[in-house]
């Protein structure tokens, strides 16, 4: 080790720390300091205007003057600081924010606002003044700490949502061209992300069918019959970067068909980013939503234990399965979300902000849909008919055998069908 | 103090009229009482202790005893430890009996250094900081067809850097007095000192005090290690945290005071079957033996004997029933077993030779 007289002492960077015993001098790292500012406002540095973030430019923008900055913050990916499951975490995630509304008053203007807790971006209604705010402090691993930004730009998503309200056979034929379509809004949406390895041990009885010889009625006779063993082993699995919405104000349905957000592109969260957007905080509180990612983590490690059995015939299934090395994240992810009429009747749309994916509801016609279950069964039925009227002449069973199929693969798709039709109407 | 100086007046020191002696045959060195009657060496058993006559340098006789660890040994489990020792010799000399290892028993004291010392360092470590963090285990059962959950909670370690200065007085860090400690630790085991009393001449009554054979500037090396784990809890201790890991320091020591702490053990000694002594030394704590375990070859011999000549007589006797037997056929069965028997004896009275023969030839090994 170096000596005293070769390094400066403390090293640079080490602040002095409380020391419980006399005699003893003690020094710590200096901790990072956060931004103290609660509420960031964005005014052109050249001509003062209001800028806001511009998805085309992906930077800060001013639409009077052409000021432009990009973000300074690189990508973080995968590498994001993840937070682990202490108790003190968990009691913070638990008492939320402590308060229903802030009160803010505008730099520009000095207008007193009113501003729901859940929401982390205003606009002030008088001047129109960007304004982020911040909770700093106390909260400092429950605000969102990293964020994806927006890659599909607003022109596109009217034509993603034009090209999609006519690419299901089902919906009505007039519904590309009759939709009256809103603007697209972005909004950043709040999202927990977990990771965690599982390790399961299971056991269950798995059927492995063999075939034996029997005698009956005066002949050796074959029959095929299932033998049971029991059968054990250990899965483990490291599932990496599992979503849950962390607002309870839009569909769950939607949400979770556009989750298919690439978190490799997540960077560290810089209020530039939500300059002039909406953005939404949590409100499905931490622990609710980590019950739903294990949920979810349980079946996909159950799945794991159920692929190494020798067959897919199993009974008495149980399995013990311990969790570790459980992380969790907040974080921001874009969404773009619009509402359109058919026939006086709303319909949500999103589209996923990064990749485009498309999730929303559409109208079922449902004479259609009808139709075409009708168009599944009857060629079994009448199949099945023509070998019931045909049974006396002994050919009948043919029909009758290939029609039975026909109306059960028939009547496969045509529930198929008809359980489509309802997700796509209900979300 | 100089170590190696002849001491004015050894009273002056250890508060008792203690006179220096001497063994001839491993010059291992004590204080005893002047007077006491002849004594063998507890190291060697090979000689009596001489009083060392001429003026010649006597090292470490004006190092001062501090303190004496406790001898929680009773009599009775001494007696036991005795007991225990005799009978896990098979065949042991007849000299190996309790009663005469307990009438030999003396009293002796081990040296131990003491040091203070006052140091002066910049240090760096890493301490830990406990935390709780939640977990969870599932048990699925398909019968049941429902998720069991348990919530688990573990305690885990935050590591954070420190570093920082410490100018502190350490207070009576061991460290070996004699070149025999790590033996003597390994056969006897270790001290426990937390219950250690102070000195007081009473203690030393009747008991022969081991001096030391080593330096202070031998032993300071081994006392820094101990010093720095001390430094290690008091800098965790410092900084509130519940571990610590990675501690360097660069230290500075000055004003060292050497003193001694006295370990009890007892010594005696058992005659094998060349009339050789052989030390034992006994722990004044825990009553662990430590010496030399002989098996006695005669007494093997001796039993292999009677074995061998009961053997005979049962061959003989067989045989003559074998003679009557050609007269009266049952009692051929009789010889027949008879002759076994004599056999099964005979080839058993090898056992207590080849027996005390692995003994010996595994104690030797060890």
């Amino acid at each position: 080790m170096p000596s005293a007289q070769q390094q400066p002492f403390p090293p640079q960077g080490y602040i002095p720390a409380a020391s419980a015993l006399p005699g003893i001098e003690l020094f710590m790292p200096a901790p990072v300091v956060e931004q103290e500012q609660a509420v960031v406002d964005f005014k052109c540095p050249q001509c003062g205007a209001t800028t806001a973030y511009c998805i085309q430019e992906r930077g800060l923008t001013c639409s009077y003057c052409g000021f432009y900055e990009p973000p300074h913050q690189a990508v973080v990916g995968k590498g994001a600081e993840a937070f682990e499951f202490t108790l003190e975490a968990l009691s913070r995630a638990a008492h939320g924010w402590g308060v229903e509304r802030l009160e803010l008053q505008c730099q520009n203007c000095r207008a007193a606002t009113s501003l729901p807790t859940g929401k982390l971006t205003s606009t002030c209604p008088f001047c129109g003044s960007n304004r982020v705010v911040q909770h700093a402090g106390d909260q400092n691993a429950l605000r969102p700490r990293f964020l994806i930004p927006f890659g599909v730009v607003p022109d596109a998503c009217r034509e993603l949502a034009t090209h999609w309200l006519g690419s299901s056979w089902m919906t009505p034929s007039a519904l590309q061209r009759l939709a009256r379509l809103a603007e697209f809004v972005p909004i950043y949406l709040p999202f927990w992300t977990f990771d965690a390895r599982t390790r399961a041990d299971w056991e269950a009885e798995v059927g492995h069918s063999e075939t034996e010889r029997y005698y009956e009625d005066g002949e050796w006779k074959t029959r095929t019959v299932t033998v049971w063993k029991w059968e054990s082993g250990r899965a483990a699995l490291f599932i990496d970067d599992l979503l849950i919405p962390g607002t309870s104000r839009l569909s769950a349905v939607l949400l979770n068909r556009l989750k298919d957000f690439d978190t490799r592109q997540l960077v560290e969260y810089e209020p530039r980013y939500l300059a002039g957007m909406q953005a939404q905080a949590y409100d499905v509180q931490l622990e609710a939503a980590w019950q739903q990612a294990r949920a979810e983590m349980r079946e996909q490690t159950r799945e794991a234990c159920c692929d190494q059995a020798s067959t897919s015939e199993i009974r008495n299934f149980s399995m013990t399965l311990d969790f570790s090395d459980e992380t969790w994240r907040y974080a921001l992810f874009p969404v773009y979300v619009a509402v359109y009429r058919y026939e006086d009747r709303a319909y949500q749309v999103m589209i996923n902000g990064q990749t485009g994916t498309m999730a929303g509801q559409r109208p079922v016609d449902w004479g259609k849909v009808w139709l075409a279950v009708a168009l599944m069964l009857v060629p079994g039925l009448a199949l099945a008919l023509l070998g019931i009227i045909t049974l006396i002449f002994g050919i009948g069973v043919i029909f009758l055998v290939f029609g039975l199929i026909l109306l059960i693969v028939g009547g496969i798709f045509a529930f198929k069908t008809v359980q489509k039709a309802r997700e796509m109407e209900h979300v | 103090m100089s170590e190696l100086t002849l001491p004015v007046d050894i009273a002056s020191v250890w508060g008792a009229d203690l006179e220096p002696r001497f063994c001839p045959r491993c010059d291992w060195r004590y204080l005893a009482q002047p007077g006491a009657a002849a004594t063998r060496c507890p190291h060697c058993a090979r000689a009596e202790l001489q009083p060392l006559a001429a003026p010649e340098t006597l090292a470490f006789a004006t190092a001062e005893p501090e303190l004496v660890a406790a001898s929680t040994l009773s009599a009775e489990a001494l007696a036991q430890c005795i007991q225990e020792f005799a009978a896990s010799i098979p065949f042991a000399p007849q000299d190996l009996d309790p009663a005469t290892l307990r009438g030999r028993l003396q009293r002796c004291y081990l040296p131990l250094w003491l040091v203070d010392a006052d140091a002066q360092a910049v240090w760096q470590a890493e301490v830990g900081f406990d935390y709780e963090a939640a977990s969870h285990r599932e048990h699925f059962d398909d019968n049941r067809g429902a998720w069991d959950t348990e919530r688990i909670i573990e305690t885990r370690i935050r590591w954070e850097p420190r570093v920082g200065r410490l100018q502190r007085a350490y207070h009576n860090v061991a460290a070996p007095a004699l070149e025999a400690d790590a033996a003597l630790r390994q056969g006897l085991g270790v001290h426990d000192l937390r219950g250690a009393q102070p000195y007081a001449p009473a203690l030393v009554e009747r008991a022969l005090v081991r001096l030391p054979d080593r330096s202070t500037a031998d032993a300071w090396p081994d006392s820094v290690p101990a010093v720095q784990r001390v430094a290690a809890q008091e800098c965790q201790q410092a900084a509130s945290a519940q571990h610590i890991r990675d501690f360097h320091w660069t230290p500075e020591f000055s004003g060292h005071n050497w003193t001694l702490l006295l370990q009890p053990v007892y010594a005696t000694y058992y005659l094998d079957d060349e009339r050789q002594p052989q030390a034992l030394l006994l722990h004044g704590q825990m009553g662990q033996v430590m010496g030399a375990r002989r098996a006695s070859p005669q007494r093997a011999q001796r039993m292999t004997l009677i074995l061998v000549a009961i053997a005979a007589v049962l061959l003989i006797l067989s045989l003559v029933c074998g003679g009557v037997g050609v007269l009266f056929p049952p009692l051929l069965i009789a010889a027949g077993l008879g002759v076994l028997l004599a056999v099964a004896v005979g080839v058993g009275a090898l056992a207590p030779i080849i027996i005390v023969w692995r003994f010996n030839r595994q104690q030797a090994g060890e």
